[in-house]
């Protein structure tokens, strides 16, 4: 029997878990949190380490080590801010978000074609932990590449800049960028249509632990234990990533994890399934895709929710009867005080309000659509992004949906959804409803590396399913 | 990665037509060109942003279903707007409905910025070959400059 423990470091809460594995089973002890302790993480790293281990308060580390293997998860300040710099929208600069998201990180800002004087003001000020240089496929354009990498050279930007644009130039862009720390891997889209968002990701989650974690006392901590963390996102991204390999009744998946700051969508699927009848435009997305939503959150975001989610929100106060302007009552309330939770029936319907804009707006942004074009050969649907009409699970994680929610949460602005436009959106059409009841994903994602069969058989046996199946129609 | 001529190929509009499109690709690639097939349905936004990924040298655009001329008309002017305007334009096809002699539609495309215009009918190696020639005339002398500077 050998004792596992996993500690994600979040914004506000250090959360761990104790777990043992006794004849490849996996399974949870107990769990612990401590309020993050921003200046030096370590110190709330180590208090939910000895509580975990029954160990005194003020255990020194010699003490603690030993006792268990420790894997451990950091979301870093808050998202891993990542710039993102491509040439066309819809091509290398699509890719470079999706990379960006996919490796763990929030977009903050990005730049299509060349970038203006006003662009890189705009850099300066935002800060990001990393820019995601990309453009061009290997042997096509160079010109906006030069171009702008003189301009990365001339700013004033300290951050590491990975270079993942046409492979013609790499060397040159290095060159030009000699003054900056310029990390050159593969193209992101090394010919048309070709998804290559692997060594990118990899490299940026390099750049995560070299840059991101140093000097906060986590790199204490990776002596100690001999195990390096990753960005929660990502643990969470590898667990939805491992679960059907070893799980294939659990083939096509969703998690949605809507939190007070972010509201973040994992698929596992098939992105398009070719027929006579549906073409597919742009990119072929990736099977396991994650992208993450810095306007849509209940608490800290809330205030963006309210410009973004206005006409769900308005739409669905109507039909429950709600007066505007109590949720504005409301909105003030809750972005005064983050941690505050409803107290009457009214409230947690206009919690649930909130959560289902999260939902509506984090599927829009994340499923493809169908367009239904007539030709002289017949009906043809134009198919853009990911087809996510084979999903058959959803798991609510995180916050609000782990500690329970009815179906209509996430049912009803899927509905609404569903014809958006004139456009067929690829929704999940099929699927049985969980949560992750104890929010043990992000824990378990830490273990997947090294406990895959482990780590997916818990993580599977911890949900709780919310609804029988319900055949959806379009 | 090679020296190869990049071209791209597409079937434009609302048109299905993806047999010939497949032939196509083929040839070219045989002919030694560096093929980008966008296949069927392909708008001038997709052309014209594949055109600035790859660094296309030209555009051979297909259409079989009689709606060409509307489909065709302003992409050269969004090529010139995007800034890839010395892009090779061609296009080939079932290009116009009814019975319109070809030299009336080959002047008609050539107005709207085509380079050259083919039949249904053409012969592709004549076609390879003139694409060939397009190019040394037209990126030719550049390519020249760029290869002296090199060395």
């Amino acid at each position: 029997m050998k004792k596992v423990v996993s500690i994600d470091i979040g914004s506000t809460w250090t959360k761990g878990g104790l777990f043992v594995l006794d004849d490849s089973r996996l399974s949870l002890v107990k769990k612990a949190a401590y309020p993050t302790t921003q200046n030096n993480l370590v110190q709330g790293f180590t208090r939910v380490l000895a509580k975990l281990l029954d160990k005194d308060d003020q255990a020194s580390w010699p003490q603690l080590a030993g006792e268990a293997e420790v894997y451990f998860s950091s979301s870093a300040k808050g998202g891993l801010g990542i710039a993102a710099i491509g040439l066309v929208p819809d091509l290398t600069l699509n890719l470079a978000r999706l990379a960006a998201m996919s490796a763990g990180g929030k977009v903050i800002s990005s730049f299509a074609f060349s970038l203006t004087r006003k662009d890189l003001t705009e850099l300066e000020r935002l800060q990001p932990d990393i820019i995601l240089f990309s453009g061009g496929t290997d042997g096509g354009n160079t010109k906006y590449l030069l171009e702008n990498a003189h301009r990365l050279k001339d700013s004033k930007l300290i951050c590491p800049i990975i270079y993942a644009g046409n492979r013609s130039v790499a060397e040159d862009v290095a060159d030009i960028m000699q003054n900056k720390e310029v990390i050159v891997t593969e193209n992101l889209m090394p010919e048309i249509g070709q998804v290559n968002i692997e060594p990118a990701r990899e490299k940026i989650r390099e750049v995560f632990l070299k840059r991101i974690i140093h000097g906060r006392g986590l790199s204490e901590i990776v002596d100690l234990f001999g195990s390096q963390p990753r960005p929660t996102p990502l643990a969470v991204l590898e667990l939805i990533a491992a679960i059907p390999g070893f799980n294939p009744e659990w083939s096509d998946l969703v998690a949605i994890d809507v939190g007070g700051a972010t509201t973040d969508l994992y698929s596992n699927t098939e992105s398009y399934l070719e027929t006579d009848t549906v073409v597919l435009k742009g990119l072929r997305e990736p099977r396991v895709k994650r992208t993450v939503e810095g306007d849509l959150g209940m608490r800290v975001s809330a205030c963006y929710l309210k410009e973004t989610g206005r006409a769900y929100i308005e739409e669905r106060l109507q039909e429950m009867g709600i007066e505007i302007n109590q949720m504005e009552n409301f909105l003030s309330k809750i972005s005064m005080d983050s941690g505050y939770l409803p107290t009457t029936e009214t409230e947690m319907r206009l919690e649930q309000i909130l959560a289902e804009t999260c939902i509506y707006y984090a599927f829009l942004r994340h499923a493809g659509s169908w367009k239904e074009v007539y030709t002289p050969q017949g009906k043809v649907y134009v198919q853009t992004g990911k087809d996510l009409r084979r999903i058959r699970s959803i798991v609510g994680s995180g916050g609000f949906l782990s500690a329970g929610f009815s179906a209509e949460v996430i049912n009803h602005p899927l509905d609404k959804l569903r014809h958006y436009g004139n456009e067929y959106k690829l929704l999940p059409e099929k699927a049985i409803l969980y949560r992750d009841k104890d929010y043990l994903f992000p824990l378990l994602g830490n273990l997947v590396e090294k406990y895959p069969a482990e780590a997916t058989a818990l993580a599977l046996a911890s949900v709780e399913i919310i609804n029988e199946e319900v055949e959806r129609h379009a | 990665m090679s020296d190869k001529d990049t071209i791209i190929l597409g079937v434009i509009g609302a048109d299905c037509h993806s047999v010939g499109n497949k032939i196509l690709e083929l040839f070219f690639t045989s002919e030694g060109f560096k093929v980008v097939n966008l296949g069927v349905m392909v708008s001038q936004q997709e052309f014209v942003d594949t055109a600035i990924e790859t660094n296309a040298k030209a555009i051979l655009v297909s259409s079989l279903y009689g709606h060409g001329e509307i489909d065709c008309q302003g992409l050269r002017e969004l090529c010139i707007e995007k800034g890839v305007d010395p892009i090779i334009l061609y296009a080939g096809g079932n290009l116009v409905v009814g019975k319109t002699p070809f030299s009336v539609v080959e002047e008609k495309f050539k107005k709207m910025g085509f380079d050259r215009v083919f039949p249904p009918d053409v012969d592709l190696k004549q076609v390879a070959n003139l694409l060939r020639k397009d190019i040394q005339e037209k990126f030719g002398q550049a390519r020249q400059k760029e290869e002296e500077r090199s060395l």
